[in-house]
């Protein structure tokens, strides 16, 4: 695992923290370029980035995300962020949500939630703010489809989007992993989506549609 | 009595004494035909040029025009001394015989501005005294006239030995001059193509004589080179004297059609003064007036020690552009304006300051004109200045928040987390600690807001959409964001544009009770058409409230308009519209 992320104090925080959580991490970043350099070194499973980085502190983190999914397909991507812009969660998630998330930086605190969303980035699926999810969902449109889900339905649906597999929609909600797949059909049907076998085909069907 | 008019006096008084003996000279020169004819000859040359060259002297002090003239005047009578029976007297006149015709090579080519303007009419002016002078005195000296075809001529006092060296020189002189004349009557035809309007017009008479004098004087030179008929030489000398007599007339009659045509010029631009009209019209009767198309005016503002143009942009005279010169105009000893014009216009100073004067009071009007919209626009400039200083503040103070007091909070709250985490069995400290963490929950989120406020990152880097977007997204109230510009828009329209939207989506959902807003952003005809309209309540006024009182001002520091249409019960509208190039 790799920490790329400009402010010192935070990255040795972050570190410490991962390393509570028994991740390891060989090495750290304070730019776009040496993340790039060390995530070729260490080809590591997950590269958790900072989204503003020197020199121009905009968007290098975002740009150092894509340029790691396209060179290293094994490394997933863990984007932090100060602000949550839909407009930057669709841009990373919406090619290809695989091994890509998209969190708010105060996440990061939350200790359990914060590694489920690393050992998913890892494995290939993604994991997306529920903050973003729910604009997302809380966006009204002209002729809302959304309108027509249950209240389960809809809290099934913020979790896929957030990239969880069923079996942690089912633990989440106290249901049945059976009651959890019952549910996603409906979803799919409701909001006329292709079904999706794959957790992160699954959300970004899920935020095609939101995003639209 | 002044100093230069005393001289003048002086001169004319000197020029009438001169006159009078050259008259005596020339009725008793025994060596010499047609004296009566010649007397009166150099009386119209010597009093004719000396007068009208007085006269030029006094009208235009500066040029060199009138000395050239009186200087042309005495070489006509100097040259008159040759009819001497006195040996002392003629050779005096011998050996300034000639100088006549370099003086008027020299007056000629200045003509009318008084200055040779190249080198080739300097060289032409240099080799012609050169001719005259240094060469007459070398031929001199070995000429002996008693043996030279002059048997009655007395005796040339500065001979030292007849000499065929004599014919050689005169040969050589004559040569020099045919060239020399033929070079001027060339480059004095270029003078009255290439001249403006004005010069041409006071060229025309002194190019008509002066080619007629300089064409005699050529084929004088020939014939007498050529040693043909005497009596073919001796009507060629009186013609050519006759049509010298006549050049200070026409010297005269071009200065006066000058004069003419700015009376003319003057009593056109009083006319067209007087008709008034919007801006441009003095420019344009001045341009007419001065016969100067691409004449300019420049406004004196004296707040700001500049000039400007009629727009009130600042504009440099100081040096004048190229080709140009800027006459300064001033009324009642306060300095106005400046004409910037062609700098040919330099030969007639009189004529500029006469039309600046004639247009003097209405320059005075319309610089203040010019000096109120100056103001203006320095004052739309410094706002605008601020409102962007204001904005470049706002990205900078965004920036340190985020950089600075966001991230020290946010892995001051990892510690936490990590302390929470090793003291799991001390139930009173972890209760704390928890409450401690919310509570810097709360406060990282605030902050996030107050910065997100302050200035949207999104905004900086994604542009307009994805920022509008943000809002919609975070509104309470259901927003349609119907259209946006594709390109990027200069950062203080973008900023300005962002906040409107922002103020009024927050205005919208806390008191509108809207249920819907929509948003539409354009890019039409070189400005930004925004519109936000919402189905609520209405009644808002932007006096009410800073917020849109605030947002107008952000426009209008941009040159646009902002307008609030929101009747009780019809929903709001806002509209602004900003200039984009």
């Amino acid at each position: 695992m790799i920490v790329a992320e400009d402010s010192v104090l935070l990255r040795e925080g972050i570190v410490r923290l991962l390393g509570e959580a028994g991740f390891e991490v060989v090495g750290q970043a304070g730019d776009g370029e040496e993340l790039m350099r060390k995530a070729r070194a260490h080809k590591p499973d997950v590269a958790i980035v900072d989204i503003r980085m020197p020199p121009t502190h905009t968007d290098e983190g975002l740009r150092a995300a894509r340029a790691i999914r396209e060179e290293l397909p094994d490394t997933g991507v863990l984007v932090l962020s100060q602000y949550v812009e839909e407009e930057y969660a669709l841009e990373l998630l919406s090619d290809d949500a695989a091994g890509v998330g998209y969190l708010l930086k105060d996440r990061v605190s939350d200790l359990d939630r914060f590694a489920d969303a690393i050992r998913r980035v890892a494995e290939g699926g993604s994991a997306l703010d529920p903050e973003v999810v729910s604009q997302m969902l809380g966006r009204r449109r002209a002729e809302d489809p959304l309108g027509e889900l249950t209240e389960r339905e809809r809290e099934v649906l913020a979790l896929m989007a957030e990239g969880r597999s069923n079996q942690a929609i089912a633990e989440g909600l106290t249901i049945s992993g059976r009651a959890v797949e019952k549910h996603v059909t409906s979803i799919f049907v409701k909001l006329e989506l292709a079904p999706a076998a794959e957790d992160h085909r699954r959300v970004l069907a899920v935020l095609a549609f939101l995003g639209s | 009595m002044s100093g230069p008019r005393r001289r003048l006096i002086a001169l004319a008084a000197l020029a009438l004494a001169f006159g009078a003996c050259a008259l005596a000279v020339v009725l008793g020169g025994a060596h010499n035909t047609d004296r009566g004819a010649y007397a009166a000859l150099a009386l119209a040359i010597g009093w004719g040029f000396t007068g009208t060259g007085l006269y030029v002297w006094t009208r235009r002090s500066a040029s060199n025009l009138g000395p050239l003239m009186c200087a042309v005047g005495f070489a006509g009578l100097w040259k008159a001394l040759t009819f001497s029976n006195d040996g002392a007297v003629f050779t005096i006149g011998s050996l300034g015989a000639v100088l006549i015709y370099a003086l008027l090579v020299h007056l000629l080519l200045s003509f009318p501005s008084g200055r040779l303007e190249s080198r080739l009419e300097r060289g032409l002016v240099a080799i012609a005294y050169f001719n005259t002078t240094v060469l007459q005195l070398a031929g001199l000296v070995f000429t002996d006239p008693a043996k030279s075809g002059c048997a009655k001529c007395p005796g040339n006092a500065l001979l030292i030995e007849r000499s065929e060296a004599a014919h050689v020189i005169a040969a050589a002189q004559i040569d020099i001059a045919v060239a020399v004349l033929g070079a001027v009557v060339a480059v004095l035809y270029r003078h009255w193509r290439t001249g403006t309007p004005g010069q041409a017009r006071a060229f025309t008479p002194v190019l008509a004589v002066g080619s007629v004098t300089f064409a005699l004087l050529m084929t004088s030179l020939v014939v007498e080179q050529a040693e043909a008929s005497s009596e073919l030489a001796r009507a060629l000398t009186l013609a050519l004297f006759a049509s010298i007599a006549c050049l200070p007339f026409a010297f005269l009659g071009g200065l006066l059609r000058a004069r003419f045509s700015q009376a003319e010029a003057i009593s056109s631009l009083v006319g067209r003064l007087g008709d008034g009209g919007g801006r441009g019209v003095l420019r344009d009767a001045l341009a007419q007036a001065l016969g100067d198309e691409d004449l300019q005016l420049a406004y004196w503002v004296p707040d700001q020690g500049v000039y400007v143009d009629a727009a009130g942009r600042p504009m440099r005279i100081d040096p004048p552009p190229p080709g140009k010169l800027a006459t300064p105009i001033e009324h009642e000893g306060e300095r106005i304006a400046a004409i910037v014009h062609a700098a040919e216009l330099a030969e007639q100073p009189e004529l500029v300051q006469t039309v600046g004067a004639a247009a003097a009071l209405t320059l005075r009007n319309e610089r203040l004109d010019a000096e109120l919209r100056a103001k203006v626009a320095e004052l739309q400039a410094s706002r605008s200045r601020i409102v962007q200083a204001g904005y470049e503040q706002r990205r900078q103070l965004e920036r340190d928040l985020h950089d600075g007091a966001q991230q020290r909070l946010m892995a001051l709250g990892i510690n936490l987390r990590l302390i929470r985490e090793r003291i799991e069995r001390e139930p009173e400290a972890r209760e704390l600690l928890d409450a401690s963490l919310e509570e810097l929950g709360e406060a990282t989120s605030e902050l996030r807001e107050l910065a997100r406020g302050i200035h949207p990152a999104v905004l900086t880097n994604r542009g307009l959409e994805a920022a509008l977007k943000g809002l919609a997204t975070r509104s309470p109230v259901p927003v349609r964001v119907l259209a946006t510009p594709e390109d990027r828009l200069p950062l203080s329209i973008e900023a300005a544009v962002y906040f409107v939207v922002a103020e009024a989506l927050t205005n919208a959902a806390r008191y509108a009770q809207a249920q819907t807003v929509t948003v539409s952003v354009a890019r039409r005809n070189g400005q930004i058409e925004l519109e936000v309209s919402d189905d609520g309540v209405g009644g808002a006024d932007a006096d009410r409230g800073s917020g849109l009182r605030g947002l107008q001002d952000r426009v209008a520091a941009l040159d646009g308009r902002m307008e609030l249409r929101s009747a009780d019960g019809e929903g709001t509208v806002v509209r602004a519209r900003i200039p984009c190039g």
